[in-house]
Order: C-alpha cells, then structure tokens, then sequence
C-alpha cells in the first residue's frame, strides 16, 4: 500500500528521481569535511528560519508592543526562551560559518571559470545574511536594538547623496518609532526571506551543475567510489551536530538571549554597542573624523566587497594564480585587522571605567524592567512598554527627583553639597516626623532653611517629653493616609482621629502655629496647613503651587520653594515622584543586579 | 557493517537528532496556550454589577463585566470582558434575580433583546429565546446560560454575579476554565 502510493506520487511528480540523482551524485575524489561549511551554512539558516516562523507566532510588531511580545517569548511562553535562544546564537553561528565559507571558497578558487555566476549569487547571499541581522537587531525595540538601529541607519544616511533619502524610507520617516519596527519587520520576515530562498536555491542549483570544486592534488583511482548520500551527507550532519550542539550549550549557558530595558529616546548615557562581529566596523569608525565618516562604514566594505565581485573578470584579463595569491592575501590580513580592531574594542571597554558604569546602570535597568513586567502588581501597561520604566517610581520618579529637587532637598543623604532644604527620604512617614521634632535644626530637616525656622523656635520651647512626642509623631504621620475627597469635619468623624492620644498635644503644640480650618487655630506664627500632610494630594499641591495660601503663602518668593507647573513637569511625572517620595512601589525580595555576560566578554 | 552503511545509519540517527532538538521545543512553544492559567485572585470572584432598585421586574437589563484584564503581556486595568443580563424576579420569588450571561450557547455571540422585550435573540445565527432563556428555535444547543447570583445584606441590596463562561455547542453547560 505504502509502496503504491509512493508510486502513484513519484509518476506524477517524479520527486523520488530527482531526488535519487541528488543522492547519488559521484563525489570526485570522495567526501571531504572541506565540503561541508556551505551545507553547514544552509543548515543553520534553516534552524534560522523555522525559530524565526516559530516567534512570528508569538511576537507583535510596533513600538508599544514589540518588547512586551519578545518579553513573553521570553520569560513566559514554553521554551520561549529556548527558541529565541537558538535564534539569538544561530544567528551568530550564521556569521562565523558565513566567514569560514566565504574562506574556504576563495581558497578553493572557486570564483573561476564556470563558477563566476555561483561566486556572484553568493557574494548577495552574503549580503543577505548581513541585512538579516540588521535587521532582526532592533525588532526586540529594546536600548540594545534601538540604539543600534539608529547608528547603522545613521551611517546609511551619511553615505553621499542618496545617503538621507535611503535612510528616511528605511526608517519610514524621520523618527524611529512604529514604521521602523514594522518596515524592519516586513524585510526581516518576508522581503529578505523570499530573496534568500531564491538565491539559496539558485546556488545550490549551480553547485550540483559543477559539482565541488575539487582539490588540486593528485585524485587516487583506486579510491572507492563515493556519493553525496550517505558518505558526505555524514560528514555535513556530524558536522551541523556539533554547531547546533555549541548553539544549545550557549543558549543553556545564557538561559535565553539577552533583552534589555525598553527603548527610551530620553536616555542619555545608553553605551550602545553593536554585536560583536561588527565591532570591527565599529571600532574602525573611530579611527575616522565625522565627515569622513562614510569612507569607514561605507566606502572601504563597498571597495572589498566590489574587489570580490570583481575577482572572476580579474582572472581573465591578468596572471590566474598571481590574483588568486593577492586576494587571499587582502582578505587575510583584513581578516586579520578586523579580528585586531575586535580585540582592540573589548580591550577599549574592558579598560574604560564609564562605560563599565553606563553598563551596569543598563543593567540595572533592565534587571527593573523585566522585575517589573513580570511582577503580578504591574505588568506591561497598555500604553506599551516604554511606560514601563516612565512611570516606575524609583526609575523615572528618582531622575525627576535627582534633577528637580536634589538641587536644594536632599534625598537619603544624597544630593548637592550646598543644600538648604530637608532630607525627603521617607518624608511623611513616623521616622521622619519624629526626627523633626527631636531635632528641628539638624541638617537632615529646617537647619539650612531659616526661612522655616519656627519648628526650630518651637522646639526651645516645648515640654514634651519622648513618649508625648512619639505619640505626636504618630498621629501627624496618619496625615498622609487621609483620602483625597474628605473635609476636616468628615476626616475628624472617622473612627480613631479624635481619640488619637496624640490629637489633644498637637492641637496645644502644633496647632498654635499651623491652622487647620475647623480644628486648629494657629495664628501665632505663619506655618503651613497639615491637612492631609503627607499624601499625594499634599505633596502634589506643594511641588505644584508652595505659594498656595494653606502652604508657604505667606513667605517671599526668593524664600519659597520654586513651583514647576505642568509645562515643566508632567501629570505623569508628578505622580511618579509622589509615588517615590511615598516608597510606593513594588521592589523585587532580593536586589541582585547580575552584569550582562555579552557586555564584558573580553 | 561496512563504511557506506555506516555513513546511511549515521545521516540517518544525526539528522533525526538535529531535528528533534529543534522540533521538540518548537511544537511546547506552540503549545503554550494549553498551559493551565494562573489562578488570578478575581477570576472566580463575584462581581457587584447592581442595586436592586436599578431593577423593573420583569425587565431584563444588561450590564457590563469590567475587569482586570490580562491579555498576553499586557495589564490591562478595569476592561469591559463580557456582559451579562439581569431579571429581577416578583417579590417573594427565589432566586430573586436570574443572572444571563450574554454570550450565545450557540457559538458565543452577543444575545440582545428582541425589539418588543419579550425574550431574546442573538443577531448572528438567529437564536431566540423565550424571556425565561429557554431556546425557542432549534438553533442553541441548550438554553440560556444562568449565573450565579447573590444579594448582599444592605438596605438596598447589590446584586453581585460570578461571571463565568461556558463551551459553546455542548448541550450541557460546561463551564470553562
């Protein structure tokens, strides 16, 4: 039965001849493991292709989404972590064996007569394989990808002329956003696939119609004859075994491929560095001034890659062997000066303080942004990932505190060095209360304010012993938890406020100073409101409006604490900060920051 | 075994090898969504979606879902999943209210009024059924399909609801994870 179906299937459509005709190919000369870097090549481009068809299932293209969907393949999908893996490092496996191929070719000689065409297609397969990892580079929409996207379309743009049109359309415009990651997603998944299939197959094609290119020593006759299945078929599969082994123990050894924090425009300090096979490139692009810049990255690979392209036509018109000797000699010592300039790069990095430090802060962002989207009180939010860290309080709440407030606050003894204002550290809390009203004119609170020196005065006068103040301490830090919608009247009903043993002193202590609408009198001396001192409705009034009459209305505006209006800070940003300064936000139990392998490897 | 079958057994067991280690992960990658789901803390619970007093007897009245939703990697806070439909009952009547759900047991599409308020259709395959959600054509595999409901203790009670859905087809009401 299965015969006869085989049969019926092979009259129609003659698959088991043509198949057989492949098989039995003669090798001249026998097997030889020398064959097997192009078979090794096509076979880890297929590995490339079906992971890569695997996460087309799973991954979403467009800058809100795209690193939340490589975040899931990564971390929460089955063996996500494994496929993406095998495509991370086939992808690097691809470039290696590129190289030892493209080697071993011209070694060979095989650009000659009648193998030109074959040597042609594969210099465009070659090229190929380049624009596939450039493109799949940046698809994760994360700092590694982003910034790596924008210097090579960069570069593009700097070639001459046609260099800015050329960027804009790859780019989809002038700004990197959701045209990019879907025009790079279209050729990395379609347009490159379609022109490599056709390639691939027309080199193979050529291969078998001239056969390997055998070596130049003496064949044995008495050899036995071999084919290409099973005995070089053997070899290529022992061979693709051990890659793919190397692949499965890096991907083991990495637990995945990297990701790193989400794009952020905004980020100052991102030390982008592209992936280690072009390190050369990128090494050398400091060797050139800026405007030279394209004679780097565009002219010198162009002028190789035209002098290859060249080779067949150069074996005609001057001495085979005397063209065949000076090519494997450019290409070796460029092998070679890239294979320095490498080096040369990790040494530069290894050795360079900053960029260890700008590393490890990525690092630490990335530690934050994967805690985060996958901890089960946050998650990717649906504006995409980007808000992630936006609005994570301790990343962007403590840059916006850092550049708008350490300026005169301090923040956990950090901060300029002439500050003149307190310490925010846990601000609104019990500790920080109580430290206030034991030693008002400690530089951690008002003893580099005079301008609030009437805690300082207060405190000259109070009885209150320890316990008295401790009780104070504990009710004015109930203060931030008042709701945002609640009258004074309504806030003094609730269970709990009246029958505080810490009401009665600071309606004698405090409230001679601070007024409370409807509960304490003040008037002694101009001090703010503490209604609802503490909670974001207080802190947000106070960085948006200190001038307000119920805080420091009644100070001079070169006293006061400068306001920043929503053109200066954002409703977002606002938030953030108030989320900060009120240690509202989820922390991982164990802060751990493990450097990123890839970045220190020597 | 001489050298050629060699080659054939080896070509054989390392292509095999070479395929099955990309093809096992690949076919749990793709089973992904068999995995059974996290239990979230609110999937189950119930949901207040009214005040009694909202109600006429005898007149159904829809009500939205809105929860937490995630959907992949991304959170999504209080989203609208589904919409359920309420008939308060006459005084005195146990259950005081029945609780529809309005996805079609047919095959899940939104049951709506029909215009003159006595019972309900669905506008995809035509379904109907009668105000008490028994099927009134042969298309629905059963009839409508009730939910839980509770009514708190307060002065005006609140109607609350556990939101469940149910497999589509089946002439049983089989809940589904």
């Amino acid at each position: 039965m299965r015969k006869s179906l085989a049969n019926w299937l092979d009259d129609r459509a003659g698959l088991r001849s043509g198949l057989r005709s492949f098989e039995e190919e003669t090798i001249p000369g026998g097997a030889r493991w020398r064959y097997v870097s192009g078979s090794a090549l096509a076979s880890i481009f297929l590995i490339q292709a079906f992971t890569g068809l695997m996460m087309m299932t799973a991954y979403s293209p467009s800058s809100s989404t795209a690193w939340g969907s490589v975040f899931y393949i990564e971390k929460e999908m089955w063996m996500g972590w494994f496929i993406r893996g095998l495509h991370h490092f086939g992808a690097q496996t691809l470039m290696v064996l590129l190289l030892l191929h493209f080697l071993q070719v011209l070694w060979a000689g095989a650009y000659r007569a009648p193998r030109e065409l074959n040597w042609w297609i594969g210099l465009a397969l070659a090229g190929l394989i380049l624009a596939f990892s450039h493109t799949g580079y940046q698809l994760p929409w994360d700092q590694k990808g982003y910034w790596a996207t924008k210097v090579v379309t960069n570069i593009m743009g700097g070639a001459p002329v046609a260099g800015p049109y050329l960027k804009t359309v790859v780019v989809g415009g002038s700004e990197y956003g959701n045209q990019t990651v879907t025009r790079f997603y279209g050729l990395h998944v379609g347009v490159l696939p379609v022109l490599m299939f056709l390639g691939l197959g027309a080199h193979f094609a050529l291969r078998r119609r001239h056969g390997f290119t055998t070596p130049r020593v003496a064949v044995d006759p008495n050899a036995p004859r071999e084919t290409y299945w099973p005995d070089q078929t053997y070899r290529n599969l022992l061979v693709v075994t051990a890659i793919l082994g190397v692949m499965i123990a890096l991907v083991i050894r990495h637990g995945g491929a990297p990701l790193d924090a989400p794009a952020d425009p905004s980020s100052s300090d991102y030390p982008a560095r592209p992936e280690w096979f072009f390190r050369f490139l990128f090494q050398m692009l400091k060797y050139f001034p800026g405007h030279l810049e394209w004679v780097g990255s565009i002219a010198i690979p162009g002028a190789l890659f035209l002098t290859m392209a060249a080779l067949p036509i150069l074996d005609k018109i001057a001495p085979s062997k005397v063209v065949h000797f000076l090519a494997c000699c450019l290409v070796f010592v460029l092998v070679g000066g890239a294979g320095f300039l490498t080096l040369e790069s990790f040494r530069e990095d290894a050795a360079n303080p900053e960029f260890q430090a700008a590393r490890a802060k990525a690092d630490q962002a990335r530690q934050r942004a994967l805690f985060l989207a996958s901890s089960p009180k946050v998650g990717v939010p649906p504006e995409g990932a980007s808000y992630l860290m936006r609005l994570d309080p301790p990343t962007r709440g403590g840059a916006i505190l850092e550049k708008n407030c350490l300026v005169c606050h301090r923040f956990d003894g950090e901060g300029d060095e002439k500050w003149s204002a307190p310490d925010l550290k846990n601000f609104g809390t019990f500790a920080w209360v109580r430290g206030l009203l034991e030693q008002p004119d400690s530089d951690d609170y008002f003893g580099r304010t005079p301008e609030c020196d009437g805690m300082i005065e207060w405190k000259r006068s109070s009885k209150l012993n320890a316990e008295e103040l401790d009780q104070v301490a504990d009710f004015v830090a109930s203060f931030a938890k008042i709701p945002p919608d609640i009258t004074v009247d309504e806030w003094l009903d609730t269970p709990g406020v009246v029958e505080h043993p810490g009401n009665e002193l600071f309606q004698q202590d405090c409230g001679t100073c601070h007024r409370i609408d409807g509960y304490t009198e003040g008037g002694m001396r101009d001090a703010p409101d503490l209604f609802a001192w503490g909670s974001p409705q207080w802190i947000s009034r106070m960085i948006r409006r200190p001038s307000s009459p119920v805080l420091y209305g009644y100070l001079e505006d070169d006293q006061r604490m400068p306001a920043s209006p929503p053109d200066e800070m954002t409703d977002n940003d606002l938030k953030t900060i108030v989320r900060y300064l009120m240690n509202d936000y989820p922390m991982p139990d164990e802060v751990a920051v493990e450097p990123e392998e890839a970045a220190i490897r020597p | 075994m001489n050298r050629r079958d060699f080659h054939r057994l080896g070509s054989v067991v390392l292509g095999s090898l070479v395929k099955l280690a990309v093809a096992v992960p690949a076919a749990a990658f793709l089973l992904t969504p068999l995995r059974r789901p996290k239990k979230s803390g609110t999937s189950s619970d119930f949901e207040r979606l009214a005040n009694l007093s909202q109600l006429e007897v005898g007149v159904p009245k829809s009500f939205a879902i809105v929860r937490d939703l995630t959907d992949a990697w991304v959170k999504y806070p209080k989203e609208p999943v589904g919409s359920v439909w309420l008939v308060r009952q006459p005084d005195g009547v146990d259950p005081p209210v029945i609780a529809y759900t309005a996805e079609c047991p047919h095959l899940g599409c939104a049951i709506n009024l029909k215009p003159d308020g006595g019972g309900f259709f669905c506008p995809c395959h035509s379904s109907a059924f009668d105000s008490e959600g028994k099927p009134e054509n042969h298309v629905p595999p059963r009839p409508m399909d009730r939910l839980e409901v509770e009514l708190t203790d307060d002065d005006d009670p609140h109607v609350v609801v556990r939101f469940q859905r149910f497999q589509p087809l089946a002439e049983e009401k089989i809940p589904l994870a």
